[in-house]
């Protein structure tokens, strides 16, 4: 199955987006809020429109944009999943089953048994005769999800899946929907705006800004390889260095206007007690915070006053045996280069 | 202050919820005065309708509606039978009016049913150029006095109005006189007995001055509960391979289905007791009357108990009115606000058993424990 969406939203809110999936893909659609993820999402399901004469959706090299929306087989899960208030969890997932029209309709005990065999899928075997309302935040959500399947979607376009539960059911559920996409194999687009979310879940993710796709990679590619300095802010916490291009920090300098930009992850931030080859800097440790697995060292640098996070490990930050106010020398690991081109 | 009051209080807090909180000098006065106001201005004027209007007797009652005709072997005099005549035809005048307003409200009722679903839908599902202003319109009526509304009528199809022209020559059969003529001499066996000249003073104009009238109440008892209700069930349900028809039916019909009834009730109510909008249109014909037109006319004439009878059928409505509206009213309320509240108990709280089983099985699966 191939893809090709392209669209001008009436302000911009998509900019000549492309994006080609695989079939049997689990593909994340990663951004801030505003940059255009659920226009897309709306685009590829046929809620909305792209602008005329702007591109086309295809699926297996089928131009679909001029289908409409019940007729284009996806699956459409909502963040706060639209189930039909009125109606059993079993008539909600009959629902597209029975919306069929007569003559491709199955027969009652086909509906039945599907309904079934999807609630089995979706471990709620004994809540087929309860209401929308009876249900926690993660049953509604797999109960959508059932209800999209039901009518064997081609794609399963999920909107913010997990954005209205609270965070241990979202990261349970996270797991969950990617064994079922093992089993099922269904081409699927999720979005989200939680990093860590798309990180785990997809096998791609496009990472989105301000209607354009700034990269399309792996999660293990966009993480470690980013594209831009965009891509690298939004996958987690960052220090920011103005440097020259042989890569070692130094303070900002105003005239030049291209100046590199050196990103360095907190966890990249080594923290020596000795400098051994004078190519580490000396800074002071300002704040410590405890945070389980992890600690938080914030310094500031000796030079400029820069201010640095750094993140050990439990383990790291006990042999260090650091405190406040302790002098101590830094060096980065893994630091990416951007030439910047626009302001931060 | 030491510490046992306090305590005292907290203690006291957990019964306090289900007893009245103690009044303060305030709050027993507002009381007071709601109490002393609905009396003297709802209660008492309730209860004196029903008092003059049995201040008769019942039979007298009864006669405001119907008298029975005079059998024909008992004599009686001349000033009788010139009162008993009196009687019928007064009888039969109230019964007419009981009529036409029962006629009124079946055509105005499913009219605004239609309409009100159309405007709610249009404004809350479609975003478009002057839908505030269509929202504006909707209310007109709301602020317009009936009197005004009844003229516009008068003033549109009355003689020297607008289409005044057009309408005062345009001639149409009288429903209600839908007769069987046979089919000696005829190839359609139905016809109508009586025709209508124009349409201002006929019932025609009233039930236009009615629709006019009470066309906010279903609109408006649908806009906000289907602003809250979004779109986003019936894109699920198109996104299913749903029809337009079958997802009207199905998923928006199934959730609006209290509100509607609840602006249909209040638009009965209201078409029944319409007074100066139809009352201007009406031209004081006595085959015009409705039942408040009818019980004006009866106190005009001086007949008290009678008038006060006919609107004992008008309170008693208002008050099955009144039950119904509070029924369904608690009804939409229970399948509006009832699920936010335990979606936020049950996400938050304790997730279910069913949930709890499932995060086991997936951390069993993963080898530790949840």
């Amino acid at each position: 199955m191939r893809r090709i969406s392209k669209s001008y939203g009436s302000s911009q809110a998509l900019k000549d987006v492309s994006l080609k999936v695989n079939s049997g893909e689990l593909v994340a659609l990663l951004g801030p809020s505003g940059s255009g993820k659920t226009t897309l999402l709306r685009i590829i399901a046929g809620i909305e429109d792209a602008d005329p004469g702007s591109g086309e959706v295809l699926f297996d090299d089928v131009d679909v944009s001029s289908t409409n929306v019940g007729k284009r087989r996806i699956g459409f899960v909502f963040q706060h999943y639209a189930l039909f208030k009125q109606m059993s969890v079993f008539e909600n997932i009959a629902f597209g089953l029975r919306s069929k029209p007569w003559r491709e309709r199955p027969s009652k005990a086909v509906i039945r048994a599907k309904v079934e065999e999807l609630l089995a899928l979706v471990q709620l075997q004994n809540f087929a005769r309860r209401y929308p309302n009876q249900l926690s935040g993660g049953q509604r959500q797999r109960v959508a999800l059932a209800r999209a399947l039901a009518v064997e979607p081609q794609v399963l376009l999920l909107d913010e899946p997990f954005g209205a539960l609270d965070a241990t059911v979202r990261r349970e559920l996270r797991r969950w929907l990617r064994k079922l996409h093992d089993t099922i194999k269904v081409t699927t687009i999720f979005v989200t705006h939680d990093q860590e979310e798309a990180l785990e879940v997809a096998d791609r993710i496009a990472v989105m800004n301000a209607g354009k796709i700034e990269q399309f990679a792996s999660p293990e590619e966009v993480y470690e390889r980013p594209a831009n300095p965009f891509v690298f802010r939004f996958l987690g916490n960052y220090n920011l260095f103005h440097a020259r291009h042989d890569g070692a920090p130094h303070p900002h300098d105003e005239t030049e206007t291209a100046a590199p930009v050196t990103f360095v992850r907190p966890h990249d931030v080594e923290i020596l007690r000795e400098n051994p080859d004078g190519s580490a800097i000396a800074a002071k440790v300002t704040h410590i915070g405890f945070a389980g697995a992890a600690v938080n060292i914030e310094l500031v640098r000796h030079d400029d006053q820069q201010s640095i996070d750094a993140e050990l490990t439990n383990q790291a930050y006990r042999d260090l045996g650091l405190k406040q106010d302790d002098e101590v020398f830094i060096r980065l690991r893994n630091s990416h280069s951007f030439y910047e081109d626009y302001a931060i | 202050m030491t510490g046992a009051p306090i305590v005292k209080a907290q203690m006291a807090d957990v019964p306090a919820v289900r007893r009245p909180a103690k009044r303060s000098f305030v709050g027993r006065l507002l009381v007071a005065l709601t109490v002393l106001f609905l009396t003297g201005f709802v209660v008492l004027p309730v209860v004196n309708v029903f008092s003059q209007a049995l201040s008769n007797g019942i039979g007298a009652y009864v006669d405001t509606f119907y008298v029975p005709a005079p059998n024909p072997e008992a004599k009686l005099t001349l000033p009788e039978r010139q009162k008993l005549s009196a009687e019928r035809g007064s009888a039969e005048l109230t019964w007419s009016s009981i009529r036409l307003s029962c006629v009124i409200a079946a055509i105005v009722v499913p009219l605004n049913i239609v309409f009100g679903l159309a405007a709610a839908w249009a404004i809350t599902k479609f975003r478009f150029k002057g839908r505030v202003l269509l929202v504006t319109l909707i209310d007109l009526p709301f602020s317009i006095s009936p009197v005004i509304a009844g003229l516009i009528f008068v003033l549109l199809f009355g003689r020297g109005g607008i289409f005044g022209a057009w309408a005062t020559n345009l001639e149409w059969p009288d429903p209600t006189s839908l007769t069987w003529q046979g089919f000696a001499g005829h190839w359609w066996p139905l016809a109508f007995a009586r025709t209508y000249d124009g349409i201002i003073f006929t019932p025609l104009a009233m039930v236009l001055a009615t629709i006019f009238v009470t066309f906010p109440f279903v609109a408006r008892s649908l806009i906000p509960l289907m602003d809250v209700q979004g779109s986003e069930e019936e894109l699920a349900a198109l996104s299913l391979g749903a029809g337009g028809w079958r997802t009207f039916r199905t998923v928006t019909l199934a959730n609006i289905k209290w509100g509607l009834l609840y602006g249909a009730i209040l638009c009965t109510a209201r078409a029944f007791g319409e007074f100066g909008a139809v009352s201007v249109v009406s031209g004081h014909i006595d085959i015009n009357d409705t039942m408040p037109l009818r019980i004006e006319k009866l106190w005009n004439d001086y007949d008290m108990q009678a008038a006060f009878s006919v609107a004992t059928l008008l309170a008693g409505l208002a008050i099955v009115t009144l039950i119904i509206k509070s029924v369904v009213e608690w009804k939409t309320n229970r399948t509006q606000v009832a699920e936010p509240l335990e979606m936020e108990v049950k996400s938050d709280e304790h997730r279910s058993a069913e949930d709890q089983q499932i995060l086991r099985l997936l951390a069993g699966a993963q080898g530790r424990e949840p």
